[in-house]
Parts: C-alpha cells; structure tokens; sequence
C-alpha cells in the first residue's frame, strides 16, 4: 500500500494542510471544529459507516496534528479543548507520539490462516494431511481451521493447490518491527510504548488510518509568525519529495517564502558523524578494543538496538546524529535561532523530545507536514526565482537518506583516512531485519563488522511522513550526489573545521 | 503511431493531493499495451498550473485532448486514457 495515494494519504495531508491554514489565519481558534466539515462534506459517508463518525477521526487527527492528546470517545469534550493554548511558539506535545485513534481502528484479527472461497472440498485436501496439529477437517465440503488447536504454522497454505489459504496479519502488527502492537480490551490495536520506537510505519501500513502521529505545524507556524528566528535543517531524504518543480533551489527558496530565516543541510551533520564513525571504527573496531560499531544515525534503529540488545548498547556509535550534529553547529552560530528539523522521520519526533537533545532541536516535522504548510501558504515551486544553489554537503552526506548509503560514506572515510584498513560491513533496513542482525551480533558472528541499521524499508526516503514512491525519491537523491562538488565526508571544510574545534574530545 | 497527450498539473496542492501518483498510474497503462490493445502511444507532460492559480478544491487536475478533469484520481484518469484509446481502435476497424 506504501508508495500508492489513498483516501487514508488523502485525508493524512488535508488535516496538515487545513491545521497550518488555521495557524497561519490565527483569530479565535475555536473554528477547528468546523474543519471536520470541510473535509468531509456533505451528508452522505464516503469511507466509512456514517458521516459523524468520518467528522469524529477527523477531529481526532487535528488533535493529534496539533499536538494535543486523542480525547476518549466516551468523554465529553469537544475536539477544540486545549487548541488556543497550544497556539503558542515551542513545543506542545509529549509522548506517546504515535496514537491510535481506538474508534478507527477496524480490530483487524490478529496473525491467522484462513480457508477462503477458493477452496474446492478437493479429493486430496492435502490440507487436512499437512496439518500438525489435526486443526483442519473437512466440514461441508470445504476445508475448515479450528481457530483454538492451529499453530499458525502456515504448512496447510503451501500445499494448498489452489491458493485457498491466506495468511494474514493485522498490517499495523505486520509493519511494526518491534512487536509493540497489542490488542485492547475491545480487539482493537493498541501500542506497547515500552517496545514502541516511534518508527511509524504502523501509521502509513494501517488501511483504515487509525494511527497518527502528533505533529508540531501548529507551534511552528506560530514561531515564524511571531518572528523568531527560525532556521530550517533540511534531511537529505529531502530531495524529490515535493514534486518535479520542487528542485533542491527551489525548496530552499520555498522555505524562505515560509519565513525561515536560513536553511541548512543536514547532510552537513552526516559529513560530520561519518568522519567520526570511520574514525571510531578503525580505532576501536579494528583495533579489537570493541566488538562491533553500530550507526547512531537512526533513532528508530538505535534505540531498539540499545533497548532489545543491552549488551550491545556500548557499541552503538556515540556520534551525534546528523540531525544534532546539524543543530549544534547552526545554534553556534545563531545562538538565539530556533531549529527546526525537517525530515521523513515520525522518529525524530521522540529523539527530539529526549532530555539531551531538547534544547538543540526546537521542532521536528515530516514532508508531508511541510507539503501542508507549503499548500496553506500557497507556495508554488514553479514560481520561485533560485537564488544560487545549496551548498552545503558532499555526495557521502546526502546519501545517508536511502538505505546502504551510511554504510558508504563511512567506508569511503575509512579508505581515504586509512587505506590500509580492510572494513567488514553489514548493513539491514527494516526493523524486523535490524533484529536479525543484531542477535547474529549478539552471537558473535559480527566481530569486526560495521553495521548499519535503517529502520525504514529503503532507507530514509522510505519513512513514514515521505511523499514520493521509493524508486522516485532514490532516483532524486542520486541525482543531487552527482551534483555535490565534494564526494568523501573529509572533504567537507565544515567538517574540518568541526574537528577542529571537537578534535580534543 | 497516434499520440495521446495526458497533461497533469504538478502545482503544489496537485501534488499534495497525489498527481505523482495520479502520473504513475498513466504510465503503468504503457506496459498493458498487449492486454488493453494500444494503438496510440501515451505520452504523459507535467504542466506548472492548468487552469486557474490555486485551483485549490479542484485538485488535482488533469487535461486528455482538452478535456480538463477536475479532482482527478488515478482511477478517473486511468479509465479516460482507456475509453479514448479503445474508441480510436474502433474507429480503425
């Protein structure tokens, strides 16, 4: 379903559209209840059973939009409560970021097989012979799984010769990596926040938009509307992501359009961690002093690898993410600037809410949320006049967006700063296989190894709050490493002077 | 070979609302050339604004042979691009 536009995809951006629209309008906040009606009209339901209960998610996916908390439906509030206190110009929401909204939930059944109508009552049923746990019998003159003695073991739907039984899965439960998704009192989904990473992809795999996360559009808006200094660090998954007019110049002109004061590549911040990711490697890794190296640059990947794997916690790099790394350097030099970090990432919602990193980074947004404010403004890329390129990055740092390209830019450091030094790497995108390869580490079978861990399928460009299909987005981001001037991190003269300043350390 | 030129507006609510898909979508019909029975070649522009500035409620917009489709979606599109192919088949019969 990932990467094809949906009424659920529809829906997500209108709410973004119509919350920055609100913010940037401002007056008595108390008409977000009629939005609701805006985007669902009329009286007869188009997704659903009816249209008040269409209004009621809706209204719960502004809330969240806004930052505020779900309301429960069996409490009277209206979805306004709280929206003219949050229109202020720092951060609101707190976690749990990523919620669902329980009354959208469709309480898919979780992990089972299934006899469909494809099933013929054949002679063979070899269904019923494969079976370990004699859960199947003929009943009718069709195939039939007692729900109670199956193993979900699957053996029945591979010799099935007509393709009678399919496996499913709740999707949300399907795309988590990290098993978080738990069933409430009522069959629906509901999120296990201890396991939970923030990743996302629940968010984007679940058919009936039940989950959401919480989004800050509406502060950020407000910081620019009052004329703070606000400073756009851009992610480089960035490029593409805003349709065929929006060239890299042009969403820098865009972003300008919006208010920001400055916009900066947070490639920039990946040069940096690369150097210091190759340097850590080749001086702990090869040395023998640490087993292994993990990427910090994903938080997603780095804290299920520090929560599920606490004797691997040590080895995972200690380098700042691209995104603090970013941050720290532009808040150097703007000390009174607020930082917002724009990206793909629902993720970097949570590690900006951590305790160290809350006062580099002052809000975090997805694409998506920024294609809403671009939409609110009414920004159009086709008629913004680039002044002069963005030039910040190498190709190394912009390659940090899709999947293997941490792994390059750190092994491209690694051969230019010690050619001797031969690199193992291993590398997983998905949170599922990021598991894999970490109890293989755990086991010992990754001594020696770099790894880098995505937890988004593609890489960055596959996370959840992107806009463009996979194949598009990897084909953009090629694009704007062949036109970086600076191929290897080192060679980046921000970095140089980073080090300079940090070499101490 | 005919030629049948599908414009799709990619001004920013266009795109928000899923032209790139809507593009996608008219571009897989290329390969059901033999299932669907093509005469014509598809060829596919991506135009800055079709009809007025900030069309906004009618996006996203598509233009086949003049006809502008209004809150286009990949179905809509996909079934014009079809109707109008076959129909030029019959003709050729």
């Amino acid at each position: 379903m990932r990467g094809i536009y949906t009424p659920v995809t529809k829906i997500r951006r209108q709410v973004f559209a119509e919350v920055a629209r609100l913010a940037y309008e401002g007056g008595d906040y108390s008409r977000i209840v009629e939005i609701p009606y805006k985007i669902i009209p009329g009286e007869v339901p188009t997704y659903r059973g009816s249209v008040f209960e269409e209004r009621a998610i809706v209204g719960e996916r502004l809330r969240l939009a806004i930052g505020l908390e779900l309301y429960p439906a069996d409490n009277p509030a209206p979805i306004s409560r709280g929206v003219s206190e949050s229109a202020i110009a720092k951060k609101v929401y707190e976690p749990p970021l990523v919620n669902v909204i329980p009354f959208a939930c469709n309480k898919c059944e979780p992990n089972s097989y299934k006899v469909t109508d494809n099933c013929r009552g054949c002679l063979a049923h070899p269904c019923v012979s494969a079976c370990p746990v004699k859960a199947i019998s003929m009943v009718d003159g069709r195939s039939h799984i007692d729900k109670s003695k199956c193993v979900r073991c699957g053996r029945c739907k591979e010799v099935c010769p007509y393709e009678a039984i399919v496996h499913y899965d709740r999707p949300c439960a399907a795309a988590c990596g990290v098993d978080a998704i738990e069933s409430d009192e009522l069959g629906r989904a509901k999120i296990n926040y201890d396991k939970c990473v923030s990743c996302g992809m629940c968010l984007v795999n679940c058919p009936f938009g039940a989950i959401a996360d919480k989004s800050q559009i509406f502060q950020l808006v407000h910081a620019i509307k009052e004329g703070d200094e606000v400073i756009a660090c851009v992610a480089p998954a960035f490029v593409g992501q805003f349709g065929p007019l929006a060239t890299p110049d042009q969403v820098r002109e865009a972003l300008r359009e919006l208010g920001f004061a400055g916009v900066v590549e947070v490639a920039l911040g990946a040069d940096i961690g690369a150097v210091e990711e190759a340097k850590h490697y080749v001086e702990k890794v090869v040395s023998g002093e640490e087993p292994f190296l993990a990427t910090s640059c994903c938080p997603a990947w780095s804290v299920m690898a520090k929560t599920k794997f606490p004797t691997i916690a040590p080895y995972v790099s200690d380098a700042l993410t691209p995104m603090v790394a970013t941050a720290r350097m532009v808040k150097e030099r703007h000390p009174n600037a607020k930082i917002v970090f724009i990206g793909p990432c629902a993720a970097k919602k949570l590690e900006a809410s951590r305790r160290t990193v809350r006062s580099d980074v002052d809000f975090v947004i997805t694409f998506e949320e920024l294609m809403g404010m671009f939409v609110a403004k009414g920004i159009e890329f086709g008629d913004l006049e680039s002044r002069g390129g963005v030039h910040d990055a190498t190709a190394a740092g912009r390659g940090y967006s899709v999947a293997g390209g941490v792994a390059d830019a750190i092994s491209a450091c690694v051969k230019e700063m010690y050619p001797d030094v031969e690199m193992k790497i291993d590398r997983a995108e998905g949170l599922k296989n990021c598991a894999k390869m970490l109890t293989l580490a755990k086991a010992g079978k990754r001594n020696g190894y770099l790894m880098e861990g995505m937890a988004c399928p593609g890489g960055c460009i596959g996370g959840a709050g992107t806009m463009m299909p996979l194949p598009k987005a990897a084909a953009a981001v090629k694009k704007f490493q062949d036109a970086s001037t600076r191929k290897i991190a080192t060679e980046n003269p921000l970095v140089q002077e980073f080090e300079q300043k940090n070499g101490d350390k | 070979m005919k030629k049948l030129i599908v414009e799709v507006c990619v001004c920013t609510e266009c795109v928000m609302k899923g032209a790139m898909d809507i593009i996608d979508s008219i571009e897989s019909l290329k390969k059901l050339k033999v299932q669907l029975r093509f005469d014509t070649q598809i060829e596919v522009k991506m135009c800055k604004c079709l009809g007025d500035a900030k069309h906004g409620d009618l996006s996203p917009m598509v233009r086949i042979n003049n006809e502008v489709l209004e809150r286009a979606n990949s179905e809509t599109v996909m079934a014009r691009v079809i109707g109008l192919v076959s129909r030029e088949q019959r003709q050729m019969v």
